[in-house]
């Protein structure tokens, strides 16, 4: 069975260790998280990229990979991600189950104590990062911000959060822009490395059937007595003024159409549970308002979802459309927003919802990297609800809650990718 | 006859399999301690069926017809299923491929509702001029979503530039303009031929109980008709139909795919063809590999760049994919590399870390209700067994994945496919 540990290792830094047997694949993860600021965005992410392809003693991505198919395919997964106004930086790695190794080799220790070690012991030169994998990465760095435009559904939701949050520090890309990587120094990146050990705030995840004794006491090592001044940011609740209305055109087959809104923030997980609730009655499941009528009535589209960036406070509904219909499309949107601020959601509609928002959290417990996934994506909030709490309280969420939540929804920014 | 028990030691892993009197294979995995279960009902007909004899009468359908049938298939005549499934709260979902139809739902309540579900919904066909009318503008806006799609369009073209007759050159949503010659009468004749419980299996992964399954398939299944059908796959020549295709897009990088085309001698490979394979492509092209250094270092690939083996009934092709900057430049080192890997053969020390490596992900698979439930799926439809990939990579030996390379990578057979930007 399975059992979960939480332990605080210095100022800003806790481990935490589910010990699950049901799976042959362990997880471990380090999450560092910080502000979110132009400054730094670009240099966090060129980083986790440098720090998880080579370190002291795998000087290159070649030693480095070798040594993990010598793990039995293990991996290192760096990512870069914006939960609310904070930019989380993670490594995560996952493993074969040592009862599989061919001689029982330790492999989860042996991945934990890799793991660490790409973080605190990088392969420097002179003092710094080696020239060579930092231009690697750089150039692959450029590259995936480059290649965004090419997923077009991708593209236009980035572009309509750029525009709507221009003013808010959201609005910064994940990994910072072209121009911010491309002007990245030596000195920043450095700098950027030891400002995430003193001052990110640090989740560190172990989750499999190996006992995390180890792994904590390997990071616990690491980090000594560091002094840490982890910093916070204050979210806060935007009311958006006049509509705006912003349009790309390109030379495709398809249009796409992004309406985004302003919805209820607050840091309290309960909260994120009603707005996903709200959403999944509107346009998150196939029998929401926005599929039942959208799709499947007007057959205007192939898809027409809702979702809510719950760390931020929006909502974003966004659909592919024939260039004529997007016009169509934004007010058949509205019109379903209107019938649900207005009270208009059948005890069906409301049942369905909530069935599927309940069936998916309980998923996520068969998945470690779901579980993964929902732990640290709401670690900034107050009062966390695991996935089986979060389960229990979808019940008790009245149809009067959904309907005064919908009730604060409101358009800000709508952008249309328009093709041919 | 029951259900036969079917375990592997070395996964730790086991399934119950019966063959139903209705004619539908039923396979039951479970996951101890797992929340959810998954379901999926397959048939053995995908967008390459495009050709058959059913009862003597020679049938060519329109591009794009097993998809249609897939939408359609969800409505009947006392509406649609996803309505059905709200009221169980399962996630219900299809999909279309080019050798398999599948339906499936996951759930963590009321399975046994969703079952029935998934059961009336294979054995209700309701088709209309109407309802085949209304769902024309959605397919089309998901054929067009593909068609604005570089990594969909570039694979296209490759298999395009790959195959002269062979139906995986055919895409598998069709056009908008061949979906619009689709009748009531075609996706009738396709129900007929392929939706016969002998040509489908159900798969049920996680906390389910084999006899609860065979209680409700026993209630709910209507026993086969004996039909005979036959698929018409075309004599597929050896060589690629080009060397080289491109399309342009608005792109921020090129994208590229390159296929070395195979013969496929008309049979599935087996799991240990595949793991052979993965062994081979692991050394040879992989992140610790002498090749992969030298695209990097050139600054020829990025990190999305992999390497896939796509197979089936007639169709074998080792395929690399990729973001380049320069793709004819990334082929022309690959192909170089190719040459001298048939001259070298694959040496012994990458053979080592790429067998653990591939066996590491031959165990990771289990740890999937999804993957597990559509490798049981594939290789039921293939003649394979599940457990056998695992045993496989464990016992190979360099001379196996020596011996393979001689029927792969032929760099006389290969086609470069490239999506490139606008000027």
């Amino acid at each position: 069975m399975s059992y979960f540990i939480r332990k605080n290792i210095c100022e800003g830094v806790a481990f935490s260790s589910i010990t699950d047997d049901r799976f042959k694949i362990g997880r471990q993860s380090v999450n560092m998280i910080v502000p979110l600021s132009r400054e730094t965005a670009a240099a966090n992410a060129l980083l986790s990229c440098v720090l998880s392809r080579s370190s002291k003693k795998y000087p290159d991505f070649t030693a480095l990979s070798r040594k993990l198919d010598s793990l039995y395919g293990a991996a290192l997964y760096p990512s870069v991600k914006k939960v609310g106004e904070y930019q989380f930086i993670t490594i995560a790695a996952s493993g074969l189950e040592d009862r599989f190794a061919f001689d029982g080799e330790a492999v989860s220790v042996e991945l934990a104590r890799l793991l660490s070690s790409i973080i605190f012991e990088p392969d420097f030169e002179n003092g710094r990062f080696k020239d060579e994998n930092v231009e690697q990465e750089r150039r692959q760095l450029i590259e995936n911000i480059d290649s965004e435009y090419n997923d077009k559904r991708f593209y236009a939701i980035k572009r309509c959060v750029e525009n709507m949050c221009r003013n808010e520090l959201y609005s910064i890309p994940r990994e910072g822009s072209r121009e911010d990587v491309e002007a990245l120094t030596h000195e920043k990146l450095l700098s950027a490395w030891n400002n995430l050990l003193k001052n990110a705030q640090v989740e560190i995840t172990m989750l499999g059937s190996t006992s995390p004794d180890k792994a904590l006491e390997g990071f616990a090592n690491y980090f000594g007595d560091m002094p840490r001044t982890p910093v916070s940011v204050d979210i806060r609740n935007i009311k958006p003024g006049e509509v705006r209305h912003i349009t790309e055109t390109e030379d495709l087959s398809q249009s796409k159409l992004v309406m985004g809104f302003r919805c209820y923030y607050s840091d309290d997980d309960k909260t994120a549970l009603e707005n996903s609730l709200m959403s999944a009655v509107l346009g998150g499941t196939p029998t929401s308002k926005l599929f039942a009528n959208v799709r499947e009535k007007q057959s205007l589209c192939y898809y027409c979802v809702s979702s809510v960036h719950n760390s931020k406070g929006i909502m974003i509904v966004d659909s592919g459309v024939e260039t004529e219909n997007i016009e169509k499309t934004e007010t058949a949107v509205i019109e379903q927003l209107d019938l649900l601020k207005r009270g208009n959601i059948t005890d069906d509609e409301l049942i369905s919802a909530k069935l599927a928002v309940k069936n998916s959290l309980m998923s996520s417990l068969d998945s470690l990297a779901a579980m993964q996934g929902y732990y640290v994506g709401g670690i900034l909030r107050k009062n966390q609800l695991s996935p089986l709490e979060a389960a229990a309280a979808v019940d008790g969420i009245s149809k009067e809650r959904i309907v005064e939540l919908a009730q604060k929804v409101e358009l800000d920014t709508v952008f249309s990718l328009v093709g041919n | 006859m029951g259900f036969v028990k079917i375990e592997n030691k070395r996964v730790n892993e086991h399934y119950y399999r019966m063959e139903h009197r209705s004619g539908l294979t039923i396979i039951v995995y479970p996951k101890r301690g797992f929340n959810s279960i998954y379901a999926s009902i397959g048939t053995k007909f995908g967008s390459v069926y495009s050709k058959f004899v059913f009862n003597g009468r020679e049938i060519t359908v329109p591009d794009g017809t097993a998809h249609y049938l897939e939408h359609k298939l969800f409505e009947s005549e006392d509406g649609d299923a996803f309505s059905k499934y709200a009221k169980t709260g399962a996630s219900a979902n299809a999909y279309t491929s080019f050798d398999m139809t599948c339906y499936l739902f996951s759930c963590t309540s009321k399975f046994r509702e969703s079952l029935e579900i998934l059961i009336d919904l294979m054995q209700t066909p309701y088709f209309t001029k109407e309802t085949i009318a209304k769902e024309q503008g959605i397919i089309s806006q998901e054929i067009k979503m593909y068609d604005d799609n570089p990594d969909w369009r570039v694979m296209m073209n490759l298999f395009k530039g790959m195959y002269h007759s062979h139906p995986i050159n055919i895409d598998i949503a069709g056009t908008v303009e061949s979906i619009a010659q689709i009748t009531p009468e075609i996706l009738y004749d396709c129900y007929n031929s392929y939706y016969n419980p002998h040509n489908m299996v159900l798969t049920v992964v996680g906390g389910a109980d084999p006899a609860e399954v065979l209680e409700i398939t026993d209630k709910k299944l209507i026993p086969g008709k004996n039909v005979d059908t036959r698929l018409i796959i075309p004599d597929e020549p050896y060589k690629v139909v080009k060397s080289y295709t491109e399309q342009t897009m608005p792109v921020a990088v090129p994208q590229f795919e390159i296929g070395f085309k195979e013969d496929s001698a008309d049979k599935y490979a087996t799991n240990k063809e595949l793991v052979c394979t993965s062994v081979l492509m692991n050394s040879f092209v992989g992140e610790g590999s002498g090749l992969y250094r030298k695209l990097m270092d050139e600054k020829l690939i990025n990190s999305g760049f992999g390497y896939e083996y796509l197979e089936g009934l007639g169709y074998r092709s080792v395929i690399l994919s990729g973001e380049s900057r320069n793709p004819q430049a990334a082929a022309e080192i690959i192909n170089d590399a190719v040459r001298k890997l048939h001259k070298d053969g694959v040496g012994r020390e990458d053979f080592e870390n790429a067998k653990k490596a591939v066996y590491g992900k031959c165990i990771a698979g289990f740890d999937y209700k999804q993957s597990i439930a559509s490798e049981l799926m594939n290789s039921q439809f293939t003649g394979r067994e599940i457990f056998e990939a695992a045993d496989a990579a464990a016992e190979i030996t360099l001379n196996d994945v020596n011996e393979r390379l001689q029927y792969q990578l032929d760099a006389d057979n290969s086609c470069l496919s490239v999506v490139k930007c606008e000027e």
